[in-house]
């Protein structure tokens, strides 16, 4: 017996065992673990317990991570932290990156300086940062230049530990966004604000008549890769807080990180990484259907 | 016949790239050499391991992980253990892990993986009864009844208190006593004696005694070194009068209600934001202050872990010219020190999968009875009656002599005692334990009251402790 391959066939072949090596590597390191990681989900399994052995307990843990109260505070501080960490990165880079293409001298070395955090290594610019934070650092020190006598303690107070922490991502994070926002604007059309200015428009007109709209298909994509990036923060918390003072800056990776490594409960983690990703599935989807309000191409 | 030629070739080279990352994802779980290759060293104790299997005349190295720093001991332990064994063809190579969550991670992967580990160490109890439970430590009761090496003879009734299910899985090798390092020059020039027996109420007299300065350069009579661990204060405080759980009542019940926890935690937040005599926890946090960053410059005149001999011999990095000496832990009333702070840590277990289970045993006898002074220098006292007390003590003072004082030290940390404070309930310890520091945060940081704050501790953590 002779294979008879068609030509078609044969190309194909050809290309499929080009991404061969690409495609093992995806199923045996992201497809299988996220298949393993559903299946543990509806098991009690601990770590130590050794594998494979575990009872499988359905969508208990599904239902009973409602009533965990680490859960729904992480879940809390997850939403606090991605609804003030995305507008406000999304806003600054927009301003700065209009700002910085009209009115700055030396534009390359500023837009690498407003870079610069975002190619360093998070766990340095973390630790940087926890020592602006300390008492004697600047933070405080500019507060207290301010007239503020008891400047708030900031990582060690439980109400302003995550809004420093936010503060540091959005600082970390505008840089980034700004890239793609000057990008963008460098290849906006240049005869739309030329006919902008003859029929009068100033600047504030044409900023948010023609450069906001202009930019909403970038807007769009920043919203959703922040959003994302945001619902998985974990390096800063790890390093700054570890999740405190109590749960204040206790974040949903950062939980389910411990109760995987700390408390063992492999199968309770999985579960909470699946609604962890459910949630971030939901609000992409709303995120595009809502785009046709506001995105023109 | 050309198109096949390169067809041929692609497949070839994608079969080269297939068989590279199917080797490395049986590193994790595979053969001996692969697992060797887990454990991520790169020494050749590995190729003589794999030798030895076909040609069982050569040596047996043996793969033992701890979390001391190799160069505060254990090395020189291998070394002594290589010089006795070489005759009998028994080597031991020595790996450290970092003993934290991410440390004892890694351990566990290769102990549940394979055979990259013969011996390791287990810190603390709770942990030990996951590991005994979850098959990653052996079950020594066969071998101890071939050998007749009872553990009671060695380590008295106590070591029984470390059977897991009535068995024991590990010999205990490091006698954990502890109580507050005292700055002496501090003490003697407030007139005040070294204590042998306090109360809550003294202890935190003298702290405001010795306390003295502001700002920068505030002497604080106390530092708890709280931003390491707050359950310390269980640990250490509570245990002399209440025993070896200190969180638990029983199985099914925390202790956060216990009128001696709650004399603990107002002792710690009295002395943080009421007397101003210790640094409070934020201060801690923030500052990421540490005992040797507090005690050892001289701004602080007692902390709370002894554990800081190692840096105390260490002039070079830590100078500093005063005498250390050593005070039991305060107790809450006089005549309520019902047992002596103290139990067995450093437990040596050996991995039911290692292939030298008899070797490994070997050595493990012979590090619990004979091997372990080049670890003491370091601070370790061992548990087993074998050592002499007195030559201990000279190794734990060496180096150090002018720098510690030997009477406290010896009548502190190294004298043993027959009431130690045993743990035996594990319940969700993790848990019990974040609760516990979630709820002391918020009491020392202002948020709480001491009643509010460790009542909310007790509905939580027995919430917890009923699933």
């Amino acid at each position: 017996m002779k294979w008879k391959l068609s030509k078609q066939m044969k190309t194909d072949l050809v290309g499929y065992s080009f991404i061969l090596p690409n495609i093992l590597g995806v199923l045996l390191f992201t497809l299988f673990p996220m298949l393993f990681s559903l299946i543990i989900s509806f098991t009690d399994w601990d770590y130590t317990q050794g594998f494979g052995n575990w009872n499988v307990v359905g969508v208990e843990n599904f239902i009973r991570m409602w009533s965990d109260e680490w859960f729904t505070s992480s879940l809390i501080n997850t939403l606090i932290f991605a609804v003030t960490v995305v507008p406000l990165t999304v806003f600054f880079a927009l301003v700065l990156a209009v700002i910085i293409d009209k009115y700055c001298f030396a534009k390359l070395p500023i837009r690498l300086a407003f870079f610069m955090p975002y190619i360093s290594n998070v766990v340095a610019v973390a630790i940087v940062w926890v020592m602006m934070y300390s008492p004697w650092g600047p933070v405080t020190q500019l507060v207290q230049a301010f007239g503020v006598e008891n400047p708030p303690q900031w990582l060690g107070d439980p109400k302003w530990a995550l809004a420093a922490i936010i503060l540091m991502t959005i600082w970390s994070g505008v840089g980034y966004a700004n890239m793609i926002y000057t990008s963008a604007i460098q290849g906006l059309p240049r005869d739309v604000y030329e006919a902008a200015d003859i029929d009068g428009a100033n600047e504030i007109t044409k900023f948010f008549k023609l450069t906001v709209p202009f930019l909403s298909p970038t807007t769009f994509f920043l919203i959703i890769t922040t959003f994302v990036t945001s619902f998985q923060v974990f390096a800063p918390i790890q390093i700054m807080t570890r999740g405190g003072p109590g749960t204040s800056t206790n974040v949903l990776v950062y939980y389910i990180y411990t109760s995987a490594f700390t408390f063992y409960k492999m199968g309770y983690a999985s579960s909470m990484a699946w609604i962890l990703f459910i949630i971030l599935f939901v609000i992409t989807i709303i995120q595009w259907r809502g785009q046709k309000k506001w995105v023109s191409y | 016949m050309k198109h096949r030629k390169k067809a041929a070739a692609v497949m070839l080279a994608s079969v080269m790239a297939m068989s590279a990352l199917s080797g490395c994802s049986k590193a994790p779980g595979g053969t001996e050499t692969s697992a060797t290759a887990g454990a991520g060293t790169q020494s050749p104790g590995g190729e003589s391991q794999a030798v030895s299997q076909d040609a069982p005349k050569e040596a047996v190295t043996l793969r033992m992980w701890g979390g001391v720093p190799a160069e505060a001991g254990p090395q020189k332990v291998c070394d002594n253990f290589n010089e006795l064994y070489k005759d009998k063809g028994i080597q031991v190579e020595y790996e450290r892990f970092v003993n934290d969550d991410t440390g004892n991670l890694k351990l566990e992967t290769n102990l549940l993986s394979g055979t990259g580990v013969d011996l390791y160490m287990t810190y603390t109890t709770d942990v030990l009864v996951k590991r005994a439970s979850g098959n990653m430590a052996l079950d020594l009761s066969q071998l101890m009844e071939r050998d007749g090496f009872e553990l009671t003879n060695y380590f008295g009734s106590m070591a029984e208190a470390y059977y897991v299910d009535g068995k024991p899985y590990s010999i205990p090798t490091k006698l954990d006593k502890y109580g507050i390092v005292i700055n002496k020059d501090m003490f003697d020039a407030a007139g005040i004696p070294v204590p042998t027996e306090w109360t809550f109420e003294e202890f935190r007299e003298i702290a405001k005694t010795l306390t003295h300065g502001e700002g920068q350069d505030k002497v604080y009579g106390m530092f708890w070194n709280s931003q390491q661990d707050l359950t310390y204060l269980f640990q250490y405080l509570v245990a002399q009068t209440n025993g070896g759980d200190p969180m638990y009542l029983s199985e099914t019940e925390s202790s956060f209600q216990d009128p001696v926890v709650l004399k603990t935690v107002e002792l710690l937040n009295n002395m943080m934001n009421v007397d101003m005599t210790s640094p409070t926890h934020t201060d801690s946090m923030t500052q990421k202050l540490s005992q040797e960053g507090m005690f050892l410059t001289g701004k602080s005149a007692m902390t709370v872990g002894p554990w800081i001999v190692r840096s105390i011999k260490d002039t070079a990095t830590y100078p500093h010219d005063f005498t250390t000496a050593f005070a039991p832990y305060p107790v809450v009333e006089e005549g309520k020190r019902n047992y002596t702070q103290g139990g067995y840590g450093d437990h040596l277990c050996i991995n039911p999968k290692s292939e030298h289970v008899e070797e490994a045993w070997e050595f493990a006898k012979w590090y619990a009875t004979e091997g372990m002074l080049p670890v003491v220098e370091g601070g370790r006292v061992p548990a087993s009656n074998t050592y002499d007390a007195e030559e201990v003590t000279k190794a734990f003072l060496s180096g150090a002599e002018d720098h510690m004082d030997s009477e406290s030290t010896m009548a502190v940390l190294i004298a043993p005692a027959d009431n130690y404070a045993v743990p035996s309930i594990t319940n969700h310890a993790a848990e019990v334990k974040k609760v516990a520091v979630e709820e002391l945060e918020k009491i020392f940081i202002g948020q709480q009251t001491v009643e509010e704050g460790m009542a909310a501790a007790k509905e939580r953590a027995d919430e917890i402790l009923k699933q």
